[in-house]
């Protein structure tokens, strides 16, 4: 297997793709690294002179004079004391919430491309995985082996799989270095806030914890690694069923962007929360962002995403195993 | 035949969409022979050989290469198997080394020296680290038959393996093929348009068509079977007379008559010519091409 | 060359990887206990007292307040309260800009402001301010404007001496961070003086007001502003609807008394 695996990764090196994906990133961090260092600046022109301590030691008194009022609920008390302990931490240790270091650019990058920018870099690399071989007509030579069907196709999902980790990796990676040599390297222990959950109109906060940036970053990678292993799964199933890299990427690509207007508008269309391209905003839940659709959560999310993948993978290695190549 | 046959084609049928595209299909190859399969576009020779190289899984019917069945022992019965269906697609983008070292991790069977024999055996040692893109339709070929050599298998099946050469290529594979059937002791099945290729190469022909085989036998034997004479004779139209009241006569080219040949009867025809006061100027045997005797089997259905 | 150097490049890739799919499998573990374990607590950071700039900022007045909802502002209309007429007042006297921090809390008891003052940032802003104004006691004797009806004297002798020692040891803060800035520590009005018990009322805030003038005294540079004498007369006019809190005109009434102040200590530094 290890042999089969290390096949399908030279192939996959040779075609050059993965060096393709790592430039694009390379050249898309740098462009929104900029746009995020005017975004900062503009801020601060906004602000005027004004420290950064005193604007936040505003925030503070605010926070704390809602809290002293006698009229809200013990929830969001509770949250506000969670904030509150977040926003004095930012004081002491000289924090500025609003002028990043590198791992918040990272964070801020992956919560924005894990619906869209890394499910399509992902794939470009597993589109062809399978069709190439279909259409190039290498299959023919593939499946004449003294190895079973079952045994090549799992051998191209893992080396997908170890390339989709190498391009989340990658973005990791880049988005750190390069972004760092204009915010800084520091502020992997900034604490953030997590744990909301929704329910109807309402931000539940009792969960509400504070965990230090680098744990949030690398939580965030999880759930970035999971969405474009489904997506993953999902291409990899269409590139078995379909011969032409084309088709693949074209109905690939229609349902991401589907997936990304439709989160938009269907929060009253509740049954769209079944399609698996509007479940692709994993890290929202994490950083408690509304969700499109009433009844969504982190739980029902990545469960709707797993039968995806499962039904996809199970698919694949069906069809891969009966067809017949013609 | 105390031998295990090198491969074994039994019954075989394949149905697609209710419709019989394989119409049971039964043939043997044993060791060192070379086997040719003829037919026509849609007779099903590229079915039937991709079934047996298990891409397509037949309706009914057993297929044993070495003796083992390829559907229920499938593993075992690939290792006794190279191929090159169709055209030899290799990876344009890996060197013909790549290549190699590619196919030859996933049967661990083979050992890595065997690698370097292929290649030599094919004759590509100065360009095998190069790409494939870069190679020539006759490298690609001979790189696609490396491949199919090396797991040293007992049958090697070729599709169209002249397709696209040029005559001094064709001729060179031709020579190939029947020092590795000579040498190593091979058998090879062969199919081709190109049916003077089959008759210089092959040991024994199947002609396929319409889903079924309609011959399997040794060249030489469906040959004679076909043989004719040819009658060059003054007047034409007299002889034409005089034999067709002993035999089906047709005309020839430039002036020729041409009937069956008929060891026995051929000195009584000749008498009868020359009583009537034909002068017979030349009368000579000839052996059919496979053309003719295709058309003959097949009734009149072209190749091509 | 080239081959092993390509050979070089698959292995790496391949360990890489293999290495980033566990270090994401691990986030994506994290995540999931992260997320769906309930009754987390809320861990607390240690408190690090990092000594932070504190350079004074040349050409403006830096007003500090800090204190109670008086401070705060609240019942007025606009939100402003006291501190923001007083800015408006002052920014019509001088060419400066003014600077109005304010840290003051709803409800600020004396033991909670000097627990705020132990705070990093209260603390820098405070030695940043050229001007600092507060309120406090109002909480302490008051209880959120409740709990005068018990008229019981050892229970507000209790609460003033608690309140004494507190903002003694507040004004003693304020100073050792800035020795220079004047404090203005605005005094209490009595709410109730229209009311039936006004008498007694009255003499309570009184007497709370004189000794925290005492307390002041002993310190350079504090200010007691008194109030009492704003509010004496009418008091139904300058109360917010909750009869406890100034409305806009009442809290107009002390920014200007502070106001007035402000202007003599300046003209008398100028001078």
């Amino acid at each position: 297997m290890i042999n089969l695996v290390r096949n399908e990764m030279l192939k996959l090196l040779r075609k050059k793709r993965l060096y393709v994906i790592i430039l694009i990133i390379a050249f898309l961090v740098p462009l929104f690294t900029y746009a995020q260092f005017k975004e900062i600046q503009d801020q601060r022109e906004k602000m005027g002179n004004q420290d950064w301590r005193t604007t936040l030691q505003q925030e503070i008194t605010d926070t704390q004079n809602r809290l002293s009022s006698s009229r809200i609920q013990d929830e969001w008390r509770k949250f506000l004391k969670i904030r509150l302990s977040q926003q004095q931490y930012y004081l002491e240790n000289d924090i500025d919430p609003r002028a990043p270091g590198a791992p918040t650019f990272m964070r801020i990058f992956v919560e924005n491309s894990i619906d869209l920018l890394l499910p399509l870099l992902v794939m470009v690399i597993v589109a062809d995985l399978v069709s190439s071989e279909s259409s190039g007509g290498t299959i023919k030579l593939l499946l004449t082996r003294p190895v079973k069907r079952w045994r090549i196709l799992l051998s191209k999902y893992l080396a997908m799989l170890l390339s989709i980790s190498f391009i989340v990796l990658s973005v990791a990676v880049l988005s750190y270095g390069i972004s760092g040599v204009v915010f800084g390297y520091g502020g992997w222990n900034m604490p953030l806030l997590t744990g909301f959950t929704v329910s109807g109109d309402e931000l539940l906060t009792e969960n509400v914890h504070i965990v230090p940036q680098w744990q949030y970053i690398l939580m965030e990678f999880g759930l970035v690694w999971y969405v474009c292993m489904i997506v993953g799964t999902l291409t990899f199933m269409l590139s078995v069923l379909l011969r032409s890299t084309a088709a693949v990427m074209g109905i690939m690509l229609a349902s991401l962007i589907a997936g990304a207007i439709l989160a938009n508008m269907v929060s009253s269309w509740e049954s769209a929360k079944y399609f698996f391209m509007v479940n692709l905003n994993l890290t929202n839940y994490v950083s408690g962002m509304a969700t499109p659709i009433e009844g969504m959560s982190l739980g029902f999310s990545m469960s709707v995403l797993a039968v995806w993948g499962i039904a996809g993978f199970i698919i694949a290695f069906v069809t891969f195993s009966k067809r017949d190549i013609y | 035949m105390s031998q295990i046959p090198a491969l074994e084609v039994e019954n075989l049928t394949k149905k697609i969409k209710g419709k019989q595209i394989i119409k049971g299909v039964s043939f043997t190859l044993v060791p060192g022979e070379v086997f040719g399969f003829l037919g026509p576009n849609g007779a099903g020779k590229t079915t039937t050989i991709r079934m047996i190289v298990g891409l397509i899984s037949p309706t009914s019917g057993t297929i044993k290469i070495g003796g083992k069945n390829v559907r229920t022992e499938f593993t075992e019965a690939m290792r006794h198997l190279g191929c090159i269906v169709e055209n030899p697609e290799l990876y344009p983008y890996l060197t013909g080394w790549e290549n190699l070292v590619h196919f030859q991790k996933m049967d661990s069977s083979i050992p890595k020296t065997r690698l370097n024999e292929v290649i030599e055996l094919v004759g590509l040692q100065n360009r095998i680290h190069d790409r494939v893109s870069t190679y020539s339709l006759g490298m690609r070929q001979r790189l696609g038959i490396a491949q199919a050599l090396l797991g040293k298998p007992k049958v090697l099946i070729l599709d169209e393996p002249t397709n696209g050469l040029d005559p001094a290529g064709i001729r060179e594979m031709r020579e190939f093929i029947r020092q590795l059937a000579r040498e190593e002791n091979l058998s090879v099945l062969v199919s081709s348009h190109l049916l003077s290729e089959i008759q210089l190469m092959c040991d024994r022909v199947a002609i396929i068509s319409k889903g079924a085989v309609l011959r399997t036998d040794s060249v030489d034997n469906l040959l004679a079977e076909q043989e004719r004479v040819i009658w060059r004779a003054e007047p034409l139209s007299l002889a034409k007379e005089i034999l067709s009241l002993e035999t089906e006569v047709t005309e020839g080219p430039d002036d020729t008559l041409i009937t069956l040949y008929n060891e026995p009867l051929l000195p009584d025809w000749n008498e009868k010519l020359v009583n009537a006061g034909v002068k017979v100027k030349e009368m000579r045997t000839q052996l059919p091409s496979l053309e003719d005797l295709f058309l003959e089997v097949t009734g009149g259905e072209s190749i091509d | 060359m080239k081959a092993v150097l390509k050979k070089y490049t698959l292995t790496v890739v391949s360990i890489v990887s293999i290495a980033a799919t566990v270090l994401w499998l691990f986030g994506l573990g994290w995540t999931l206990q992260d997320q769906f374990s309930t009754n987390k607590k809320v861990s607390q950071f240690k408190e690090k007292t990092d000594s932070t700039s504190t350079e004074k900022q040349d050409g403006t007045l830096t007003i500090f307040a800090l204190g109670d909802s008086l401070t705060r502002g609240t019942g007025d209309a606009d939100g402003k309260g006291y501190t923001g007429y007083l800015t408006e007042r002052l920014k019509e006297k001088t060419d400066q800009d003014i600077n109005l921090l304010n840290t003051a809390i709803k409800g600020e008891t004396s033991r909670g402001l000097l627990k705020q003052l132990q705070q990093s940032e209260i603390q820098r802003q405070a030695k940043q301010a050229d001007v600092i104004v507060m309120t406090i006691g109002g909480n302490d004797l008051f209880q959120q404007g409740a709990a005068l009806e018990n008229l019981d004297n050892n229970a507000i002798n209790g609460k003033k001496q608690i309140y004494l020692s507190n903002v003694k040891k507040i004004y003693t803060q304020l100073r050792e961070l800035n020795p220079d800035a004047v404090i203005y520590h605005v005094g209490l009005y009595n709410p109730f003086s229209n009311m039936p018990d006004s008498k007694t009322t009255s003499s309570i805030v009184r007497d709370w007001n004189f000794q925290s003038a005492e307390t002041a005294a002993g310190f350079n540079n504090i200010v007691y502003v008194p109030t009492f004498d704003l509010f004496q007369l009418q008091v139904e006019n300058y109360l917010y609807t909750d009869q406890f809190h100034p409305n806009t005109e009442g809290y107009k009434l002390i920014a200007e008394r502070v106001a007035s102040l402000i202007k003599f200590e300046q003209e008398e530094n100028e001078s």
